[in-house]
């Protein structure tokens, strides 16, 4: 009989080990989601304006609040392809100065989870008197994962009129969101803002 | 329902204890494929299963017990956009079907006496299903408790006394449930194990 309880934990954690795992590469998480106002017509549209600089924090310090922006070498090909991606679907960029039918704002949020190592901890629980959840007596195991999301917000300026709270609405909305890792490959992005647009294809005006 | 199953299990724990002649225990590895709902999610087959068994033998050809086990099937979808309304997700998508079966079990051996001795199960009882839909780092979960009942055929070869290695197909049919996951859940089941 107790060789039948051998046997019988040995497939316990064989069942464990056996567990489809998932994602192999952080590429495997990257998702692009996008939405709209389906009231929104954007065929009527033809212009539109981006800043030249991607916020990714704001710092406020003494009460002063000043912006943070994305590195250059990151955001010039990121803006430029949202600016081909715009041109391929018939819109024209002009100046925020030459009234644009539409605000494209581009965004870059970055957040770190923690996270500690549990498993390993009740592993070697089992070896104790006492069966269970307990903090070991030895640094827990942590690790952490970095996420970042690139936002597109495409808003209509002159709706802010119609707006009972004189604000400008959002007519389409864009989230990538993947798992950096230590190479930063900024086609990771360009491929999202690429698959934002072909998900998008109310937004071609051509 | 609850209360059929309940004066079910009573009278089948009473039976147990009643009449209990002699205990077989099996431990079986499973390979499983999807039908219908389940089919529909994930086309392809688990080889990721385990089921066990505890049975009384009331008399040398009927016994009574109770079964249990874990069946997950699997599939890595390939990138796709997933439009509904006006949302649009575009990437990977990892699908993950769990089923974990809790059945009260009759069987009824055919020639228990004969080294080759084929078997007939009924189950009754219920599949717990968590079915994970898997995108970037966020999960869309749904659960369900469905009523089941779970035919099974097969044939145990005696291997030495009391014990023998068991070969069997079994259907799982996790009748429609008004949970998160409202269609029926079913899947058969190729069971190969050991019965001491």
């Amino acid at each position: 009989m107790k060789s039948y309880n051998l046997l019988f934990a040995v497939l316990l954690v064989l069942l464990g080990g056996c567990y489809p795992q998932g994602p192999e590469y952080t590429e495997e998480m990257d998702i692009v989601f996008t939405t709209y106002d389906e009231q929104y017509d954007f065929t009527s549209k033809s212009t539109y304006a981006m800043p030249d600089q991607i916020v990714v924090d704001v710092d406020i310090e003494n009460g002063d609040t000043s912006f943070v922006y994305m590195d250059a070498k990151y955001a010039i090909p990121i803006l430029n392809e949202i600016d081909e991606n715009m041109l391929a679907y018939g819109w024209s960029k002009v100046a925020i100065n030459e009234n644009p039918d539409l605000l494209m704002m581009p965004a870059g949020l970055s957040s770190t989870t923690y996270f500690y190592g549990w498993w390993y901890d009740w592993w070697w629980g089992g070896w104790y008197p006492w069966w269970g959840w307990y903090y070991p007596p030895y640094y827990p195991v942590v690790g952490s994962y970095t996420t970042g999301t690139l936002m597109m917000v495409l808003a209509d300026p002159n709706a802010a009129e119609d707006n009972p709270v004189k604000q400008t609405p959002i007519t389409w909305l864009s989230a990538s969101n993947g798992i950096f890792n230590y190479s930063y490959d900024v086609t990771r992005v360009t491929d999202a803002i690429e698959k934002s647009f072909a998900q998008s294809p109310y937004l071609n005006i051509d | 329902m609850k209360k059929v199953l309940f004066i079910f299990s009573i009278c089948l724990i009473a039976s147990v204890y009643t009449f209990a002649q002699s205990n077989h225990f099996g431990m079986y590895y499973s390979i499983a494929f999807p039908t219908g709902d389940v089919g529909e999610y994930i086309s392809k087959p688990s080889f990721r299963g385990v089921y066990f068994d505890f049975h009384k033998t009331i008399n040398e050809n009927v016994g009574i017990g109770l079964s249990t086990g874990w069946t997950v099937f699997y599939e890595e979808k390939a990138e796709d956009t997933y439009t509904i309304e006006n949302n649009s997700l575009t990437g990977k998508q990892y699908r993950y079907s769990n089923h974990v079966p809790i059945l009260a079990s009759g069987v009824y051996y055919m020639q228990p006496d004969q080294t080759i001795n084929p078997f007939a199960k009924l189950g009754i009882g219920t599949i717990y299903t968590r079915r994970n839909t898997d995108m970037g780092q966020y999960t869309y979960e749904l659960e369900a408790w469905n009523f089941a009942l779970a035919p099974e055929f097969g044939v145990q070869y005696s291997v030495g006394y009391e014990s023998a290695v068991s070969l069997s197909l079994k259907y799982f049919a996790g009748f429609q449930a008004g949970n998160e996951l409202d269609a029926s859940q079913s899947y058969f089941a190729i069971n190969f194990g050991f019965v001491y």
